[in-house]
Formats: C-alpha cells, structure tokens, sequence
C-alpha cells in the first residue's frame, strides 16, 4: 500500500523527515510520535504536498512526487486533526462539495453525501449548520467528508480529539467499521496509545524525524515478550549480579527484583543458568508491555526497527 | 424519508465532475447568495440602476419634448454629456463605484481569509486541488462578482435608449464596446485587490479592513502626493482612482484625471502585485495540516 526507501524530506536547511524506510501493508496503521516528530509532514508527503528531496517511494502504486500526485488525492481520504468545518454550511451541503472537489458529478456528490452521513450516524441532523453541531458529531462531518468519494486509504489524524469517553468508543468504533465494511486503508495518527492499540494491526513510531520502531502490532509485542522480571530465594552477591548479562540485558533491579530482557525468550534459560551460578530462582514473571512503554522505549531507542515485519 | 443501506454502496466513478476551479467558485457564490448581505447588495444596485435609466430616460424626454426646452439648456449643464456621459454610465459619478468597492470589501474580504481562520485550504490541497485552481477560483469569483454587477449596466441603458430614441438616443451604439472592457477591467482591479488583502488577513473582517485599507489608503496617499508634488500621475497608485480612469480613457474624455501611460502602468501593477501576493499566501507549505 505505501512503500518508500531513504525518504528525506526538508523545510530549506531543516531536515524534517530523515532517512525513513518503511513497507507498509494493507490495514490499519497506527502513527505514533510526539509533537514535531514529523507525523504531519509524512502525511504531506504521502499526499503528494510535498517533494522529497532524496528517496523514493510510492502510495497505492503512484510514485511520490510523480506529476499524478493531484489524482493520487482523489483515491486519498484526509481527516485533519483541526476542525475545518465551514459553519455556516450544512452537513450535507459540505459533504456534498467535498465530494464534488475528488471529482465526483454533483448529482453523484449529493447521493454519495447523503449515504455517508447516514454510515458515519448523522441522520436527519445532517441538514442543520455545522456550527450548532457537538464534538462527536463535528468528528463525523469531517469523517465523512474523508469518506464521500470512497477513498482506497484514509488519513485519520487525532480522530477522537475531545471526545468523551462514549464519543471516542463510536468514533474508534467507526474506525474500524471502515476498514471491515468498506476495506479502506487507514493510517491513524494518534497520541492516544489506547486508540492506536485497540484499532491498528500495524504501528510506526517517529521521532524527530527519524523512525524509531515499525512493524506489525503483533510483531512488536513478539520483541518485547523477552522481557521478564526474575527474583531469587536469596539476594545475589556481586559476583553473581555481574554476571546477570550472560542471561540477558538489566534493565532495572528493584530490591533483588530484576527486570531483565533476556537474550533467548526461552523460559527454560533463565533456570539453567541460575543453577550454574549456585542460585535458586523463584519468581519468572513475562512482562506484557503496554503499548505506551513500547513508545517510551522506542523514544528512547530500545527498540530496533522492525521493517513491515513480524 | 429515503432508507439507505447499512454500509456504502460501491464507489462512483470519479473524474466526471465540474474542474475544481468551478466547484469551489460555485460554492462560495451559494454562500454569498444565501446571506442576507447579497439581498441588501442586491437592492442597492437595482436602485441605482433604476437612478441610471431615470436620468436616461430625463435625456431623452429633453431632446424630444418641446415642451422642456426651456429648462434644458439648464439641465444640460447639470447632467454630463457626451463622452463624459457614456463613462459615468459606469461610475455614476463615483457612486457605483463605491458601492461596489464597499461590496467586494463586505463579501470578498472574506474569500481566502475565512478559508485561513478555518483552515479549510489544507484540507482542499488534500483533495485532487492544485494552488493554481484554488487562485482561479477564487479570483473568478472576486473578480466575476463586479463584472456580473456591472453588465446590466452597460447593457441595460444601451438596450433602453436603443429601443426609446433608436440610433439617435442619449446611449451611443457603440458604448458597449468601450464599456464592456472597461468593466471588465475594473472588475479585474477590484478582484485582484480583493484576493491579495483576503489572502493577506486572519478572518473576514480583517479582509473586509484590509480591502477598504487599500483602495482608501492608497487614495490618501496617491492624492496627497499628487498634490504636493503637482502631478497627477501619483494618483495611479490608487485602485479607486484607475477603476475611475478606465471608462474616461476608454469613453475618450476629453481631459481625463489619468492618462494613459500611468493608469495602464498602475493597473497592470496591482495586478502583479496583489495576486503575487495572494499566489504567495494560498501555498501548500502556508497550509499547514
């Protein structure tokens, strides 16, 4: 679905977006980052916004920066994060123009229109001005003006910005009625790790630029399930505590609580080697990360890049 | 009430649409109907119209009536003749012109600035539009707007005369091929002027500020210079002043205010200049998503 190797993207002398290389399949696509991170400009790149200055690349077969960007558009979704609403403008007439805009006839635009506000549950309140519409029901217009022309791939940037806890269940509900419904592509941007957690089959960390950690959810899980903390029946002395890396990688000791990443996720290992140094294991608990500590990590360069893989 | 299915139906096939210059123009002139402003535009233009045809058809009545002869060589002094007659037909002695600097100030000072506030042009970049169709579209329509309002107004006098007095009529039979440029000039003007302050502001009203900022301010500042310096020509750096000078050129005025070399240097000027500007602000890179 989108593919591209050494991208690198620059605002004059400011590298923007370094060096990334990703392949990424069909589904649901969690983007993770913090601020400037480089989330934003990725999406205008692979909208065809902006030229990368080095790298190749293609989205849905077209190739980045290719003369046919303007009609790549036409097969792309796009759900800002801001609101973009005109107010003074019913739901539907909206919708209706934005269809028009991906190249639809208008009579198509205002059928297509009609049948979008009624997926994404804006019934009859779709004639009423957008101004005296709540958050949830902004968060819809603006999916289905994503949604009108029946796009291969949807950008979601922050779909359940200031929402309540019922509107954010719909709205990921949504989410991923698109993908089961209408087998549309979706990258969702999102610093909400819950969101990106219970929607995407694929995640892609950014920081500064650069790609910190991509890869299928699964996969990424698979990497951390070598993580264990280990306690023994007693404290270790020096000497045995100094050969803890024969077992793994330390990454906390907590009171003779050691939370270790252990070289081979075997959990038969971690016994013959405390035999071997005289010690008496007690206590192997996996630890099953959540998602914010594979972004933290990851942030922090503990995660290697897993390229589109498992 | 239509039923729909629970899912979308198939995808319709796309690429058969209106160019998106013409669906975004479109839009923004259904707004602009929609609101109440276009109806109170709407009146005063239609009265002034009628003004225009009075005085016509007075024109008429003067040459033709016996019976008015002994006030006409009064009302000849009072009302224009000749040329100066035929390019006031666009003005109205500064009038319509006004009028129309007010309403492209009031509906276009909000063209591209209430797209700014919000933030509806990134999202159309996101869609199959290019810079240059949003700056066509918008410049259709802040420089179609005038133009629209100005053709009953070349028309219609020219119509009515012809049809009164024939080819003897206050209305000359060719006024419409020196008046049709003219308006379209003037409609250029304005709609260039109109597109680089919109582009230029935050939100509506500060377009609305900006437009009016520019045609009066640069009017003080060409007629303060003009006087100072006693030459006329300063009065080119004002829009007002060239969307003036047009019909006086083209009418062939015997002693128009601007000649010219000056009103067709200054036109073609706020041309460049003010949709540099707008082509300047509307870029992708200043839409940030």
């Amino acid at each position: 679905m989108i593919a591209f190797q050494d991208l690198e993207v620059r605002y004059g002398d400011v590298v923007a977006l370094k060096n990334l290389s990703l392949d990424l399949e069909d589904g649901i696509i969690g983007l993770l980052g913090p601020n400037g991170s480089g989330k934003s400009t990725l999406l205008k790149t692979l909208l065809g916004l902006l030229t990368p200055a080095k790298g190749v690349g293609q989205v849905l077969g077209v190739g980045l920066g290719s003369p046919d960007a303007a009609r790549l558009r036409a097969r792309i979704g796009y759900m800002p994060e801001y609101d973009a609403l005109i107010e003074d403008v019913s739901a539907f007439e909206q919708v209706a123009f934005w269809g028009e805009l991906s190249g639809l006839p208008a009579d198509a635009a205002r059928d297509r229109a009609h049948e979008v506000l009624y997926f994404v549950g804006l019934d009859e309140s779709r004639y009423r001005h957008v101004s005296g519409y709540s958050t949830g029901m902004r968060q819809r217009v603006k999916l289905a003006q994503a949604l009108v022309h029946s796009p291969e791939l949807v950008f979601m940037d922050e779909p359940t910005n200031g929402l309540d806890p019922e509107g954010r269940k719909r709205m990921l509900d949504l989410v991923l009625k698109v993908r089961a419904e209408l087998g549309t592509g979706v990258i969702l941007a999102s610093h909400l790790l819950e969101d990106v957690e219970r929607c995407a089959d694929q995640l892609v960390i950014l920081d500064k630029g650069e790609l910190k950690a991509a890869g299928s959810m699964a996969g990424l899980r698979k990497l951390l399930a070598k993580r264990f903390e280990l306690r023994f029946l007693d404290l270790l002395s020096l000497e045995q505590e100094a050969r803890l890396p024969e077992l793994g990688r330390v990454l906390d000791n907590r009171h003779g609580l050691y939370d270790l990443e252990l070289h081979h996720p075997d959990p038969v290992e971690p016994f013959r080697w405390a035999q071997k140094i005289g010690a008496v294991l007690v206590q192997l608990t996996p630890r099953h990360d959540r998602l914010d500590e594979v972004l933290i990590r990851a942030l922090h360069g503990d995660i290697a890049t897993t390229k589109g893989g498992n | 009430m239509p039923i729909y299915a629970p899912s979308l139906p198939p995808r319709p096939v796309l690429d058969q649409g209106l160019p998106p210059a013409l669906v975004i123009a479109r839009f923004d002139i259904r707004r602009v109907l929609s609101q109440r402003m276009g109806r109170f535009f709407g009146f005063m233009f239609v009265v002034s119209l009628l003004i225009q045809l009075t005085m016509l058809y007075v024109k008429y009545l003067l040459n033709t009536n016996a019976a008015l002869s002994g006030i006409k060589d009064f009302a000849n002094q009072v009302l224009t003749q000749g040329p100066e007659f035929h390019a006031s037909i666009l003005t109205m002695s500064g009038w319509l012109t006004s009028l129309l600097w007010f309403q492209v100030a009031l509906v276009g000072g909000g063209l591209v600035a209430r797209d700014s506030l919000y933030r509806i042009r990134p999202l159309m970049y996101a869609h199959p539009v290019r810079p240059i169709d949003y700056l066509a579209a918008k410049g259709l329509f802040a420089a179609g707007l005038p133009f629209v309002i100005l053709l009953p107004f070349v028309f219609l006098p020219w119509g009515i005369s012809l049809l009164i007095a024939g080819l003897s009529g206050p209305v000359s039979l060719w006024a419409p091929l020196y008046l049709l440029p003219a308006a379209l000039i003037i409609a250029l003007i304005m709609g260039a002027v109109t597109l680089g302050a919109s582009s230029l502001a935050a939100s509506p009203r500060a377009g609305f500020g900006w437009v009016l900022g520019i045609s009066l301010g640069s009017s003080a500042i060409g007629g303060l210079l003009s006087g100072l310096l006693h030459q006329p020509i300063w009065m080119a750096i004002s829009p007002q002043a060239l969307v003036g000078a047009w019909p006086d050129l083209l009418c062939r005025v015997a002693d128009p205010k601007l000649n010219w070399l000056p009103t067709v240097i200054g036109t073609f000027a706020h041309l460049v200049l003010w949709t540099f500007v707008a082509a300047r602000r509307t870029r992708p890179s200043e839409a940030v998503l």
